[in-house]
């Protein structure tokens, strides 16, 4: 760090220096105190300056850029130039990184983001609604057309609810009566969805192949599903019980599948922009959508823990479910529309 | 980033550290700064050591647990609330584990995970904006079919059967494990899908400044211009070779010097290598230094003399 002893001759002459080191004496204060300054926010976060500091730390920053901008046309110290180097980089982060409060950023995300995110998706949405109403006929019609082929089509349902339960069996499985509120079960439903989902999302970048089969295949199970209970008379208390949590849990798979599709899409067919900033978009877009997909799927992990429990109407069970149907299709169409671009969520600053 | 040219002058290069690919990123103020890549090594390294993490922590929970004296607690289905409710804890604990590990860690100020920070890495914008949460989400979702899927399945896969699945399984796996070898920046499919990079953040410290003509001038030790027939790249390797100090380096690289300018040591006291090689490297830096003041740079000694 310091000067090693180098054994001086008293010179009577003017001490002989290179520009590089007449410069780099002037401006070392400078450095080694924006390095402090950095050690500091690294330690102990900007929560600790003083409003002097902070006003301070990007002259500081500009000092120090402006030393190796110069520094990189006349000096050759490499161990000096390494130094500010690594100096204005660790100060750039910092100066230049996530300065949004936390409260600008929730707002941005559920006033702006999440809707418009979700909005860029509707080509998408309709070609995985389409895919999962499909696979729901084609569960029906293929259990409709030979029982044998839920046993199939579901194997681990085997005991619980089958083609051979009664009526009565099958009631139990969709809550009439549990013993608390606070179902573990619905955390365990909730996380594992949550997995699911991702799985969805993250299998479109094999070209959409694996979210493809996986929406078909989660279709499917439904209409099986569906078929069972309406074999017994129970069509319209299955319904219920299925809308209460579904509307929100399936909309939210919807829309994991819809983001798995346009990273297929955007990786297949870029369209003017190059592959590499296509698939950025691409990330950024579904991963706003997919951090919505997420909220989604635990507001509707609540839904299913209490409405398993203490909603046991059948009407009141739609009702919330269309409820909260229409709350979701409004606020995805209707907020932040036409709203200036000041978008500070998904997308990045002004770089 | 537009791609640039290799170019190899000692302003350019990478902390000097000629062997490692940067990421070039251009400030508001119009200074280029280089991110180094992370390399592969690096990043394995990172990943292993935070897979040690998710993995360990839960053990030492579950030990925790097991040593405390709670059997009487929950006997004969007493305090039922608390059970269940710690089972949503504990839900929730290996849920965060399993999905939100990174994610959290990468959203923080130092966008680095534990792994990450022992290794001096960190998450970057590829265009040098704002690292956005959306962003860290999609790099970390994407993990899902780059190491949870496939990893599992191939040793499901392989403990079963040699069946073609396995086979496909092995290919996917170590097709998504080694695409950061294919790119010089040593992105992942996570990274390119969020346009994130991750980069290496060395601390290097502020040493002495070598060149210190003063006291060359004491020794009596003088170049001619034609003398000084090196360029940058050797500079910058000089120096490296005179803060090491270690003798028999500097012995070798001194004789090499003389064998090449046709230095012929004065009769009477001549210099060590050490004083010889500093009053060499403050002479050819001096004098390269003067011609860049006028733009005329000399790369390493195979171009031409400036």
């Amino acid at each position: 760090m310091t000067d090693q002893p180098i054994p001086h001759t008293a010179a009577p002459k003017p001490v002989l220096r290179l520009k590089s080191q007449k410069f780099r004496e002037a401006r070392q204060g400078d450095w080694r105190a924006l390095s402090s300054q950095l050690d500091k926010v690294e330690k102990r976060g900007l929560g600790s300056f003083s409003i002097e500091e902070l006003l301070n730390l990007p002259v500081l920053y500009r000092s120090a850029m402006s030393s190796l901008s110069m520094a990189q046309s006349i000096s050759l110290d490499r161990n000096m130039i390494t130094y500010l180097q690594a100096l204005c980089v660790r100060a750039y982060v910092y100066v230049y990184g996530p300065q949004t409060r936390l409260k600008d950023v929730l707002k941005g995300f559920f006033i702006h983001a999440w809707p418009s995110a979700v909005r860029q998706l509707a080509r998408e949405i309709a070609l995985t609604f389409t895919i999962f109403v499909t696979g729901i006929l084609a569960g029906w019609l293929l259990c409709s057309h030979d029982s044998s082929w839920y046993g199939l089509l579901l194997p681990g349902e085997q005991g619980s609810r089958d083609v051979g339960s009664s009526a009565a069996e099958l009631r139990k499985t969709i809550g009439d009566g549990g013993d608390h509120a606070l179902s573990p079960f619905a955390v365990f439903l909730m996380t594992h969805n949550v997995g699911v989902a991702i799985s969805t999302f993250a299998l479109g970048a094999f070209f959409g192949l694996p979210t493809f089969a996986l929406i078909l295949y989660t279709g499917i199970t439904m209409g099986a599903m569906v078929w069972l209970f309406a074999q017994k008379g129970m069509g319209v208390e299955f319904a219920g019980w299925l809308t209460i949590h579904g509307t929100t849990e399936l909309f939210a798979i919807i829309i994991a599948g819809a983001c798995g599709f346009h990273i297929a899409r955007r990786l297949m067919f870029p369209g003017d922009a190059s592959r590499r900033t296509a698939l950025a978009e691409a990330g950024l877009l579904t991963g706003t959508a997919m951090i919505g997909v997420a909220i989604m799927l635990t507001i509707a992990g609540c839904l299913e823990g209490i409405g398993r429990q203490t909603i046991t109407d059948t009407m009141v069970r739609f009702a919330i479910g269309l409820v909260m149907l229409t709350i979701w299709c409004l606020y995805f169409t209707g907020v932040g529309r036409g709203k200036a671009a000041t978008d500070r969520f998904g997308k990045s600053g002004d770089a | 980033m537009a791609k640039r040219e290799k170019r190899d002058l000692i302003g350019d290069a990478p902390y000097g550290e000629y062997g490692r690919t940067a990421s070039e990123i251009l400030t508001p103020e119009g200074v280029i700064l280089p991110f180094i890549n992370a390399t592969f090594g690096e990043r394995v390294g990172a990943l292993v050591i935070d897979i040690l993490i998710m993995i360990v922590v839960p053990i030492l929970v579950l030990i925790v647990w097991l040593i405390l004296p709670l059997e009487h607690v929950f006997e004969d289905n007493k305090n039922k609330a608390l059970a269940s409710f710690l089972q949503i804890i504990a839900l929730f604990f290996l849920f965060f584990l399993r999905s939100g590990y990174f994610i959290f860690f990468e959203m923080g100020a130092r966008a680095a995970t534990p792994g990450k920070r022992a290794m001096k890495l960190r998450v970057i914008s590829q265009d040098g904006g704002r690292l956005t949460p959306a962003a860290v989400f999609t790099r970390n979702a994407m993990r899902e079919v780059e190491l949870y899927l496939p990893v599992p399945l191939v040793f499901v896969m392989v403990a079963g059967s040699h069946s073609l699945g396995a086979w496909l399984a092995g290919l996917w796996a170590l097709g998504m494990l080694l695409l950061p070898l294919f790119n010089t920046q040593h992105a992942r499919l996570g990274d390119f899908l969020a346009g994130t990079r991750v980069v290496h953040m060395p601390k290097a410290s502020l040493s002495y400044d070598l060149a210190d003509l003063e006291s060359d001038r004491g020794l009596g030790i003088s170049f001619t211009p034609e003398q000084l027939a090196y360029g940058e790249m050797e500079l910058s390797v000089l120096e490296q070779v005179l803060r090491e100090r270690k003798t028999t380096v500097m012995r070798a690289v001194a004789v090499k010097i003389k064998a090449r300018i046709g230095w012929v040591d004065p009769q009477n006291d001549a210099p060590n290598d050490e004083s010889f090689l500093r009053a060499y490297y403050g002479a050819l830096r001096a004098h390269l230094e003067s011609r860049m003041l006028l733009g005329k740079r000399r790369k390493d000694k195979n171009a031409a003399p400036v």
